[in-house]
């Protein structure tokens, strides 16, 4: 029933890899993801030691509908973010998908995940205890888009809360269009 | 969280160390001893006040960690400890006699003559009411009690006897009376196909939701099953306290604090709970009705309902 700590249980089991294909644009945005993950975690030592089993696990993040998906690997610290296909076969602790602006909305902790989980705005698979490692690891870094985007830190308290708003406005758009 | 809850207007935020002392023992969650006393010198800084929840039942032969975690949140400058263990608050009373002490909802004590007993034994100063009393049935008790009373207003709701439920240890091997979590997740697991959603919990089927069906928690208390050839929610329908609408006759019944529940959530449900019914305490001191208020946090809840629970008791 357990599973033994930092396992990656792929969340499609029993399927063979591919080779992935990859967008021109893909090695930029992997450059690009990875550095901001890594910068976050400098940022946040504490919060990323939260992961604690799951430090080197791999999570899947899926937008509904878009051509890509991220494959996010804290790695201790280390972390890699690769853009891949969305129905990527490589093995995984989890997988989280939902709108795009209901993903940003989560990592920018603006949107509460219990509460779009009811609404069934997002759908986990894989290792419930992983994916609720990293939302809790998450929070505790107390991140908002200014921080995603490396925004001088003096400026973030105000740009997160300006940028909260946009988003939780275009979250309510999203909502009223699904 | 702790920041967000202080910033939206709480007057003090509960919390607890990392690991099964406490009833919210989830993956990345809570304190380390150094954050917390971080923690709480920053909440003090900010005019807030810190409660540490120990309140997890210690188990007989191991009671170490109760003790630890006591020793840790007192070294750290907590307000009030949260207990419900008479060991731990044993322990409380006889190594920190000068810490103070609230009884948690983990025990239950909804009688003037119970809060009497852990008042008079253990010295406790405040009681978190559990969520089975009705209003005035809280008026009738506090003014019989010598302690401060605490009410929860808002989040999910429990229906057994509350400190006793057995049901995730059942399935899970695991409860949260004893390792401080209900459903662990590592147990947890959803089943998708075209039709429905199905939570499972240690393989058992809890639940079937239909496509866009509003969902609870994996909580075998939530579960839908079959029994006589009707489906129903045996003993609790995925729903969430929300108590706004009885602010005043709390307050008027006598209740000192009111409690948010939630630790397992995110900053943006903190932000906006504790705003709103910071919002909305303000609003009854300024003799003001909360109408405009009841309605801000319904898009919260779990199964996208919400109940007044037992303070109303509609069942009687």
């Amino acid at each position: 029933m357990r599973r033994p700590a930092g396992r990656t249980d792929g969340h499609r089991k029993g399927a063979a890899p591919r080779p992935p294909r990859r967008s021109a644009l893909a090695g930029p945005l992997d450059a690009v993801l990875g550095a901001t993950l890594r910068r976050v975690a400098r940022e946040n030592p504490a919060a990323f030691d939260r992961l604690g089993a799951y430090r080197d696990a791999a999570f899947l993040i899926i937008p509904n509908g878009a051509p890509v998906a991220f494959r996010l690997e804290p790695a201790g610290r280390q972390g890699r973010v690769t853009v891949v296909q969305p129905d990527d076969r490589q093995p995984v602790a989890a997988c989280v998908r939902g709108p795009l602006v209901d993903l940003i909305a989560l990592f920018a902790g603006v949107y509460d995940a219990d509460a779009a989980f009811f609404a069934r705005r997002i759908e986990v698979d894989g290792d419930t205890s992983a994916i609720m490692a990293l939302h809790n690891a998450l929070e505790a870094a107390d991140l908002g888009v200014g921080d995603l985007i490396g925004a001088p830190r003096h400026f973030r308290p105000r740009l997160n809360a300006s940028l909260a708003a946009l988003l939780t406005l275009a979250r309510a758009r999203t909502a009223l269009g699904a | 969280m702790l920041r967000a809850a202080v910033t939206s207007g709480a007057d003090a935020v509960y919390c607890g160390l990392r690991d099964e002392t406490n009833a919210r023992n989830f993956p990345g969650l809570n304190f380390s001893p150094e954050e917390l006393a971080d923690a709480v010198e920053w909440a003090h800084g900010h005019g807030a006040r810190v409660l540490v929840a120990i309140n997890t039942f210690a188990r007989a032969g191991h009671v170490e960690a109760w003790r630890a975690a006591v020793d840790t949140a007192v070294a750290a400058g907590a307000d009030a400890i949260i207990a419900a263990d008479i060991g731990v608050l044993s322990y409380l009373r006889d190594s920190h006699p000068g810490q103070r002490v609230h009884l948690s909802v983990q025990a239950a004590a909804g009688s003037p003559e119970a809060i009497a007993f852990y008042a008079d034994a253990y010295g406790v100063r405040r009681v978190v009411l559990p969520r089975v009393l009705s209003a005035p049935e809280i008026a009738t008790l506090t003014s019989s009690v010598p302690v401060e009373i605490e009410a929860f207003v808002f989040g999910g709701l429990c229906v057994m006897a509350e400190g006793r439920c057995a049901l995730s240890s059942y399935a899970t091997g695991r409860s949260p009376n004893l390792s401080g979590v209900c459903s662990p997740p590592e147990a947890v697991t959803f089943e998708r196909s075209s039709s429905a959603l199905t939570p499972r919990l240690a393989g058992l089927a809890i639940d079937r939701f239909a496509p866009g069906e509003p969902a609870g928690y994996p909580t075998l208390c939530k579960g839908r099953f079959e029994t006589a050839g009707e489906t129903a929610y045996l003993f609790e329908e995925p729903v969430s306290l929300n108590a706004m609408g009885l602010l005043k006759a709390l307050r008027d019944a006598g209740v000192r604090a009111v409690k948010v529940e939630g630790r397992q959530r995110g900053k943006a449900y903190v932000s906006r709970v504790a705003s709103a019914f910071r919002d909305a305490i303000d609003a009854l001191d300024r003799g003001e009705t909360l109408d405009g208020y009841e309605r801000r946090l319904s898009d919260l809840a779990e199964g996208g309902r919400e109940t007044a629970g037992a303070y109303r008791k509609r069942w009687r």
